[in-house]
């Protein structure tokens, strides 16, 4: 243990343990509280998901997460994005990081394309007139042209998914962290998106992926985790540990 | 080329960029499609007035009410209307907005205040509607004062900070108990009429003690300050200082319910 900071470690989580406490029945109205609180059976079962994970992630790396449904993956990349804090254990982060949980989270289906770009845009944190500079490219990108100024319910899920991705990938961010939205759009979109993010991993961007392609893992990452009942069974070179996890699987 | 490392905390500036395209989003979504669209938040009040001033002149008798009756009851009205639309549209704000609170880290309480933001957006329209009134009772009697407009100022970060300390209570619990929506629209019905919007508490000669209680209502003050600004009254310290009062201990509550709850919101939601 030093104290000196290392400037190449962009993510440094340890020990990390993750306890819901699930009500055995779901009480979401005042009476049932109380009756329930009054005569002592408000009863809780505890579900640990993430058990005392170390991750390390250096300037440059890309980290893969896999593991079977319900390992804790997504559980684990909302806690090293800020969004639920971990029952115990501490989260170190650097460098301007963005969350890629869901495609066009919040998203006004009432509103057009082009409203959402800019709406969107300033959930992560760009006023009207930076979006103004990357608006051609994001429209440019998504192949969405003809459509900006039609409301999204009318959009396809494949073309909410292309733009959600397209106002994603155009803000630069040091560290993405992606879960499972990788399959979007069609085989030649898929292509381009394929392409965008290997431009970002070239320009230094550090990526965390969750996937469930064993192909997209070995592509975009150098390193990868294999989770298990909220452990880490197997960590290192991604091929290796994603081999582990294909052998394990069969 | 060393790309610069910074932190990543939310600014201050995110929390303004958010707010704002929330506000933009909620006021036009208000009247999206509609053919008058944003005339509504003008005309709203204003045939709100009508019935309301039709009504209950019959009923109440407009005697004892030293303001002109439309205005006595649009102005009423409209700072009653700016609190209940704040708090009815906030308290749904966190659980609408599921999404961005699960998969972004947008800090949870511009929710419920971009709702009171874009409540005092239709109070600014709803003083149009009142300016137009007040000119039209000109010639029956009401003294319109520009000035009257600059005394309220004062008051309204006061009626603000009321209102955004219930939404955000109301949105954190509602998180919680889903049951809230039916009890606050019931308690709303009743503290409605329990404000002088459309009689006055003098009039009603109710014997001292009920008087008394109707003035612990701290809507009743918002309003006692708003119809005597816009009649060219200054407010009373007096009065000032209880709006400011009930606005900073319903904001603090808020605030603290809100902190206190928010740590566990996102696995309720
Ligand atoms: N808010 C919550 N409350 C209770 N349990 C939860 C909550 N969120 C997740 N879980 C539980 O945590 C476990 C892990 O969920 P998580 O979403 O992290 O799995 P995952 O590895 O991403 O799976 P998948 O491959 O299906 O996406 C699941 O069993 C889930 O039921
Ligand atoms: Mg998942």
């Amino acid at each position: 243990m030093t104290d000196v900071i290392d400037e190449e470690l962009l993510i440094d989580a340890k020990n990390i343990c993750m306890r819901f406490r699930l009500p055995t029945e779901r009480i979401d109205n005042v009476k049932e509280f109380f009756i329930k609180l009054v005569k002592g059976r408000l009863k809780y079962t505890d579900f640990d998901v993430l058990k005392g994970v170390d991750l390390q992630v250096k300037k440059g790396e890309s980290l893969g997460l896999i593991g079977r449904n319900g390992a804790g993956k997504s559980t684990l990349l909302r806690i090293l994005a800020g969004i639920i804090e971990p029952t115990s254990g501490t989260v170190v982060t650097r460098g301007n990081m963005v969350p890629l949980l869901k495609l066009g989270a919040g998203f006004d289906m009432d509103a057009t394309g082009k409203e959402n770009i800019f709406l969107n845009g300033a959930m992560l944190g760009y006023t009207r007139k930076e979006m103004l500079k990357k608006y051609d490219g994001i429209v440019e990108f998504s192949e969405l042209g003809k459509f900006m100024e039609t409301p999204l319910k009318n959009y396809s899920q494949g073309m909410l998914s292309r733009l959600g991705f397209s106002i994603a990938v155009d803000v630069h961010p040091d560290i993405l962290l992606i879960d499972e939205i990788l399959a979007v759009g069609d085989a030649p979109f898929q292509k381009k998106c394929a392409q965008k993010l290997d431009e970002l991993k070239a320009g230094g961007t550090t990526f965390i992926v969750v996937s469930h392609s064993n192909a997209q893992i070995r592509r975009l990452c150098t390193k990868a985790i294999y989770l298990k009942d909220g452990l880490i069974v197997d960590s290192g070179d991604a091929d290796a540990v994603v081999r582990h996890y294909e052998k394990d699987c069969t | 080329m060393q790309k610069k490392i910074k932190a990543n905390p939310i600014s201050a500036r995110k929390v303004a960029v958010i707010l704002w395209s929330l506000v933009k989003k909620n006021t036009k979504n208000q009247y999206r499609r509609s053919f008058l669209g944003i005339l509504w938040t003008v005309l709203n009040p204003l045939l709100n007035m009508f019935v309301m001033a039709f009504v209950f002149s019959r009923i109440f008798g407009r005697s004892g009410i030293g303001m002109d009756y439309p205005v006595y009851v649009l102005s009423g009205n409209i700072v009653f209307g700016f609190m209940r639309t704040a708090t009815v549209t906030a308290m749904p704000s966190l659980v609408g907005n599921y999404d961005l609170i699960t998969k972004t880290r947008t800090p949870y309480a511009v929710f419920p205040l971009s709702n009171v933001f874009t409540a005092l957006v239709n109070f600014g329209f709803s003083l149009i509607a009142l300016i137009v009134v007040m000119i039209v009772r000109i010639p029956a009697g009401v003294r319109f004062h520009w000035s009257g407009m600059m005394i309220f100022l004062p008051w309204l970060p006061s009626v603000f900070l009321f209102s955004a300390g219930l939404a955000l209570l109301l949105s954190a619990v509602y998180v919680r108990f889903r049951d809230l929506k039916h009890i606050y629209n019931v308690l709303l019905t009743l503290w409605m009429y329990l404000t002088p919007i459309f009689y006055s508490v003098e009039t009603l000669h109710l014997p001292e003690k009920y008087s008394l209680v109707m003035k612990l209502n701290p809507m009743y003050h918002y309003l006692k300050y708003f119809r005597d600004a816009i009649s060219g009254i200054v407010p009373s310290w007096r009065e000032t200082l209880i709006c400011y009062a009930a606005g900073i201990v319903v904001f603090g509550i808020g605030l603290l319910v809100f902190r206190i709850l928010k740590k566990k919101l996102v696995f309720y939601i």
